[in-house]
């Protein structure tokens, strides 16, 4: 659409007139279309919290690598520069067989007396904790680092951290899916609307056609009008999540759960730019596409 | 200007509504396309329009075959054409001078442009002290001319007119049909299709009769031509 900029306010203007003239379809169009960003704005931050919170777990979860017991120390000095070489592997601390002790006996609260021949003969190995960037390389890093020489064996609760990333693909997936059947609703609610509105205003678009209107043209007030209602939704949407996450949130992170498990979540400022920004681009592209579709059996004529 | 060769328009379901009709109507001219309703002259006009295709022959509009026009290009042949109806067509919630600028809108005129443009149009068919008042309050000679003041704005270089006087008394019909010929003066073909008698005979214009949807005379003279 190559429109002249006196069109464009003109096209804009007609939009904002029709939008006053349907009021009532107007704002049912809006309350549904609040309604249904609603909720997915409300998986969305449940899924982006539980994305941070596995993000929080993952970083404490790990892979204990054993040191066989005739490693030399030329060997365990470059397996650690072996393991980092490895994608998707975050952190490797040494722990020696005495920091294995220490925090066995701190553990166990210090000075039980089988721990005191332990000092003269320590069964612990040394070892490297390692931590992964993403979890579900999980079992390609463990293959790679059992190649390297001078590994005994690795340890890891593999089950855990197995149904930790299905739990996140699986939130994931459910957005997406949310967002798709979101995106249809909607563009269907909106569709609906302007048909109606196209329908009220036939007459006025006949007799555009007659005196020489292009479709591109004639399509530019439904368009704005599309665009105005899911601008409008987006921003009444995203006021009253706002509201609710605080809300939520605040009592959520008062409770005593929180420091125990050493876990945070996301403060609705942190993600407000990303929400607002996908509210409108979901607002802006709906309002498009509702009246893209509700003009085009129209417009063949 | 315009001109049909061999043109015939059958609907679905087997009407004939035109039959290898066979005119040609110069720049500068005034015709009548007269014939009874349901002759077929509503669908010569809608085939001028372009807004029915011909199921055979060639129309040719200002030096173009229209038969292959793209659809897009449409909208600009339709811009040298202004057409007024028998039920006016204007819209109710904008004033005389609204429903006038809107024809500019369409083409994109520039607004100084429309400034200017509008009241010597409105001037032209007598409503210059009309501007601001909506459709429902003129009568119906007044709600036609300024949709004659709508089809004329941008300078078509034909104006069509379907039935111009039909919901009209014979007074306001015949001072439309002067506006019609001072149009034509200024220098625009005008076709218009009637079927009131009485108008076509005081014009003395060029007349294509249709009937059944076939042209059976096409001359200068009366209604009914010569014979009667």
């Amino acid at each position: 659409m190559t429109v002249k900029n006196n069109s464009f306010v003109y096209l804009i203007g007609e939009g904002f007139r029709s939008v006053g003239k349907q009021k009532k379809m107007t704002s049912a169009s809006i309350i549904i279309m609040c309604a249904t960003m609603f909720i997915f704005g409300v998986f969305y931050l449940i899924g982006e919290n539980i994305n941070f919170i596995m993000k929080q777990v993952e970083s404490q979860q790990g892979m204990r690598v054993i040191i066989a017991e005739d490693a030399t120390s030329d060997q365990i000095a470059s397996m650690e520069t072996k393991i980092r070489q490895i994608d998707g592997v975050n952190q490797v601390t040494f722990y020696s067989k005495e920091d294995a002790l220490a925090s066995i006996k701190e553990r166990l609260g210090g000075n039980l007396e089988i721990l005191d021949e332990y000092e003269t003969d320590n069964p612990f190995p040394d070892s490297y904790f390692v931590t992964l960037t993403d979890l579900e390389l999980n079992n390609e890093v463990q293959e790679k680092i059992m190649q390297i020489s001078g590994v005994d064996e690795i340890t890891a609760q593999n089950d855990t951290i197995s149904s930790l990333s299905t739990v996140a693909k699986g939130i994931q997936m459910a957005t997406v899916v949310l967002l798709i059947i979101l995106v249809v609703i909607s563009v269907f609610i909106i569709s609906y609307t302007i048909k109606l509105t196209v329908y009220a205003r036939r007459r006025e678009i006949s007799i555009m056609k007659y005196v020489g209107a292009t479709n591109g043209f004639i399509r530019g007030p439904f368009i704005v009008e599309g665009v105005i209602i899911g601008v409008i939704s987006a921003i009444i949407t995203l006021a009253v999540v706002g509201l609710a996450y605080n809300s939520a949130i605040n009592g959520i992170l008062s409770s005593p759960v929180i420091p125990i498990i050493n876990m945070t979540l996301y403060g609705f400022s942190d993600i407000f730019l990303k929400l607002l920004i996908v509210y409108l681009v979901l607002g802006t592209g709906i309002g498009i596409l509702g009246s893209a579709i509700s003009m085009r059996k129209y417009l063949k004529v | 200007m315009i001109e049909f060769r061999n043109v015939s328009k059958s609907y679905p379901g087997g009407l004939e509504a035109v039959h290898n009709a066979n005119f040609s109507i110069e720049k500068g001219e005034f015709a009548f396309l007269v014939g009874s309703s349901g002759s077929g002259k509503s669908t010569i006009i809608k085939l001028i329009l372009k807004e029915e295709e011909p199921t055979s022959g060639n129309i040719i509009i200002n030096g173009k075959d229209t038969t292959f026009l793209k659809p897009s290009r449409v909208p600009y042949l339709r811009r040298s054409m202004g057409i007024v109806f028998q039920d006016f067509r204007l819209l109710p919630d904008k004033t005389v001078y609204d429903n006038v600028a809107f024809a500019m809108h369409v083409v994109r005129a520039t607004p100084k442009h429309i400034r200017r443009q509008v009241p010597m149009v409105l001037s032209q068919v007598g409503l210059e002290q009309k501007a601001k008042v909506y459709p429902n309050e003129l009568s119906g000679g007044e709600q036609q001319r300024v949709a004659l003041a709508r089809a004329i704005v941008n300078n078509p270089s034909m104006l069509i007119a379907d039935e111009p006087t039909g919901n009209l008394d014979p007074n306001t019909a015949w001072g439309i049909m002067e506006l019609l010929n001072d149009i034509n003066l200024r220098g625009t073909t005008v076709v218009v299709a009637t079927h009131a008698k009485d108008i076509v005979d005081k014009m003395n214009k060029r007349v294509i009769r249709i009937d059944k949807g076939n042209i059976i005379r096409d001359e200068k003279g009366g209604y009914d031509g010569e014979e009667q």
